[in-house]
């Protein structure tokens, strides 16, 4: 039944090979864990970070905001962690197996986890939690996710096995941090269940929840029966949430914080210059893009996205937006696209063509250009020097742009009601093509496609990436969908902004994630 | 009654808005089980009238309901972010009075004089200037000149005094300035236009120190308008810590109604706005209640 079987212990050889014969009493994979490890840091000591963002609450469980993501990652975890370079590394799985037609996974736990709680982690509580999780009656934005789950095993208390009604080759790294995470069994049994996890954290995360102050502050603290022997380093961290970039300039060249992610780069310039701070630049995971619904009566004739796709120049629309401060992307995000990225060179509509724009419009019935409204997010700064830059170059091809700002919660009732005409958007992902392109591309009903694309082709391409395990063929699947993709205009994938952090002098070896997440502060230790 | 009618804008305002609590936890997700579950599990499958009604029976019986975030009662996060801005408030309204009203019965004795000038020149600044923008500044200024900046992880008076002093210091200075400007203003022209009447001149002219004349019969004689612009002051001081408590990251009430918006958080904000019509009433009552011991005539 059993085709192949990888252990992290041979993984642990092969690494070993290259890094010396000191690397074998520990698996390969865990050392990367959470990062590289510094052989110099010291424990102890506290970090008190800004942060422009606020969680609504710290349910991992019920919370999609990518503000809540980026800090219960160090309290929850799952099955898997996703590497930096997106490669699922075994977290609290230590090893897996897949049996010949792809549809159950066996997962051998990792033995003396235990939970916040106290209670030693078990194959019924990780059966619980993804039973949980998958189950859309209980309202988590991961159940899509998990869909392609028929039943869950605990045979005994350190294996776990997954059926699935359908071959997913991305289950590893859908098993990882964005949804859920393991936490006792029967936990969401009591009535406050969700809410009384913005006062205590169930996970096993390297920290545990110590404070949360909406509005002011959420304080993590080390968690002493973390498994990862020596990790963290910290005692403490401490989010202080800054409403605006102005008071938290101020904060980190006084030393108030020691460590922020800013999102507009003047601010982040300012604070390169100071003495006792570095800014360190992150590809990441996110794209700043343009959407082009195919409901909107104009936008629903190819012809006239592609001619739109071809009067958009991306490097001016990035270097008005965010000084440059980001990479121009075809149609993977910057922190992917050396593992899954279409060459920008063999992507169609890429370079600015104003002679094939006007012809395509003129196909269209558009000889004289059109008037649309573009609408941008009401605090999104940088949609506002982008979308007066568009407009711009949208005027050589004829097309008058009517810009308009909505707030978020209007954009989102737009977008989840599949009505998004022509707007900006501005989302990460997780690392793997699957996740960044099912839900929004695949036709319904097993995806959202939230443009009404409503392309059989992408959408059978998109199942085919799905099924399949193997990474050459899985890459070459991807890149027929992003020549589809770029071919079709359903959206235009602008740039990724870097992610930049500006960090204190104390801060040691804080590794920041492509996703924005703070894994890193797992192996983040401060200098006396 | 006002209460009553508030409650129901409120609520009609807060379901007039797009967007509900469902969109903002599940994001770009759109499973419709997902999507009727937790409808189901806020209790936004029912009809409006029945939301309300039950809403408003809890109130009545004291219960503001809790929030959908964080589960806390509504009561607890309105009380709690209240005694910030509370505190925010009355120092506020201290430091103003204590320049306002100064600066306004100089300006009024002086009328016209060049010290009557430069208070109105400070006058007509505070009245136009921003807080929003009189924040920033103090908050840039005091980086670059002292290299020092407010904690930005706020600590009640109870839990460090020194750290509370710390982050209120700017938040009140700026507001009290641009506060101390209004009532300097007003100040100014009820002073003017008191010392102007017959009374005053005949009291100089029996040959009164002009001191008993301005403080003792002018300045008693502006009290009640003065106590009503107090009420005024300290509804327009609550109402800035909106933005003030934005600025400099204080979880007062307006940060907290603020959040609760966005959030789409209904209980918070019904029942945050709900607070702050009964804290207006109040203040508008006591300061009725005031007129009659500054003014015994005022009892009949």
């Amino acid at each position: 039944m059993i085709s192949r079987f990888w252990t992290t212990r041979l993984a642990a050889l092969a690494f070993a090979g290259s890094l010396g014969t000191s690397v074998l009493a520990q698996p390969a994979s865990d050392a990367l864990i959470y990062g590289k490890t510094d052989a110099a840091a010291r424990s102890g000591g506290k970090l008190t970070i800004g942060s422009l963002t606020e969680p609504p609450a710290m349910d991992p469980y019920h919370q999609a905001a990518d503000a809540r993501i980026r800090v219960t990652v160090l309290a929850y975890q799952g099955l898997f962690y996703e590497s930096a370079s997106g490669e699922p590394l075994p977290l609290l799985a230590e090893s897996y197996s897949i049996s010949a037609d792809g549809r159950t996974y066996i997962f051998k736990l990792r033995k003396g986890v235990k939970f916040h709680t106290g209670q030693t982690m078990t194959s019924a509580d990780v059966k619980y939690s993804y039973d949980y999780l998958r189950d859309p009656k209980n309202g988590s934005p991961g159940a899509g996710d998990l869909s392609t789950i028929d039943s869950i095993e605990a045979p005994d208390a350190d294996t776990v096995i997954f059926k699935l009604n359908r071959r997913n080759g991305l289950l590893p790294i859908t098993l990882t941090h964005r949804y859920g995470g393991v936490i006792p069994n029967g936990y969401f049994a009591s009535p406050d269940a969700r809410t009384r996890l913005n006062q205590t954290s169930v996970g096993t995360g390297p920290f545990k929840l110590k404070q949360f102050k909406p509005n002011s502050v959420l304080v993590f603290e080390k968690f002493a029966d973390y498994w990862q022997k020596g990790l963290p380093h910290l005692d403490e961290v401490t989010f202080a949430f800054m409403p605006n970039s102005a008071a938290m300039v101020v904060a980190a060249r006084n030393g108030r914080i020691d460590m922020g992610i800013f999102t507009r780069p003047q601010d982040a310039e300012q604070l390169a210059k100071a003495q006792g701070v570095r800014l360190v630049r992150t590809p990441s995971m996110g794209q700043k893009s343009l959407d082009l619904g195919a409901e909107h009566p104009l936008l629903k004739d190819e012809r006239v996205r592609q001619a739109i796709a071809l009067a958009i120049d991306k490097d001016a629309v990035m270097k008005a937006s965010i000084a440059g401060y980001g990479q121009v992307i075809g149609t993977m995000v910057a922190g992917m696209q050396e593992r899954w990225g279409l060459p920008l060179s063999e992507v169609p509509n890429q370079k600015v063509d104003l002679d094939r724009a006007r012809k395509l419009l003129a196909e269209a019935g558009h000889p004289n250009g059109f008037e649309i409204d573009l609408t941008s997010i009401i605090t999104y700064d940088w949609m506002d020097a982008a979308a007066v830059t568009i407009a711009e170059q949208l005027k050589r091809i004829g097309i008058k742009v009517n810009i308009k700002k909505i707030e978020l919660g209007v954009w989102v009732r737009n977008f989840r009601s599949r009505q998004m005409g022509f707007t900006f958007n501005d989302w990460p992902t997780s690392p793997d093509p699957s996740l960044l392109y099912y839900r929004h591309f695949r036709a319904a009903p097993l995806g959202a496609d939230f443009r009404n694309w409503n392309n059989a082709a992408a959408s059978a391409l998109l199942d085919q990436g799905l099924e399949e395990s193997d990474y050459a063929k899985r890459r070459a699947i991807y890149n027929d969908f992003q020549k589809m993709l770029a071919s079709s205009v359903p959206t235009i994938m602008m740039f990724s902004s870097d992610l930049l952090t500006v960090e204190g002098s104390r801060v040691q070896n804080h590794q920041q994630h492509p996703t924005g997440w703070y894994f890193g502060l797992a192996k983040t230790w401060v200098a006396k | 009654m006002a209460a009553l009618v508030s409650s129901l804008i409120v609520f009609s305002l807060m379901r007039a808005v797009p967007g509900d609590i469902v969109g903002q936890m599940l994001g770009q997700t759109s499973d419709p089980t997902a999507t009727e579950a937790l409808r189901g599990f806020f209790g936004l499958d029912r009809p409006l009238y029945a939301q309300f009604t039950e809403w408003l029976i809890d109130v009545l019986r004291g219960d503001l309901g809790r929030s959908w975030y964080q589960g806390q009662a509504v009561t607890s996060l309105v009380s709690e972010a209240f005694l910030v801005t509370l505190q925010i408030a009355v120092l506020t309204l201290i430091v103003s009075t204590l320049i306002g009203v100064p600066l306004g019965v100089l300006a009024g004795i002086a009328e016209g004089s060049k010290i009557d000038g430069l208070i109105r020149a400070f006058n007509l600044i505070g009245l136009s200037a921003p807080v929003f923008w009189v924040g920033l500044m103090l908050l840039v200024g005091a980086s670059a000149l002292f290299s020092w900046s407010p904690p930005f992880t706020y600590s009640s008076p109870s839990e460090n005094l020194s750290d509370n002093f710390e982050i209120i210091i700017l938040p009140i200075l700026s507001l009290g300035a641009l506060q101390a400007a209004a009532y300097s203003h007003f100040v100014r022209e009820c002073m003017v236009s008191e010392l102007r009447r017959d009374y005053i001149r005949a009291a100089l002219a029996k040959g009164l120190s002009p001191a008993v004349v301005y403080f003792k019969h002018a300045l008693r004689n502006i009290l009640v308008p003065l106590v009503t612009f107090m009420g005024l002051i300290l509804i327009q001081i609550l109402g800035g810590t909106v933005v003030i408590e934005s600025l400099f990251s204080i979880p007062g009430l307006g940060r907290l109604i603020l959040s609760g918006i966005q959030g789409r958080d209904y209980p918070v904000v019904q029942g945050a706005l709900l607070f702050v019509v009964f804290v207006a009433i109040t203040v508008n009552f006591l300061v009725d209640a005031a007129y009659g011991l500054i003014d015994p005539r005022l009892r009949k």
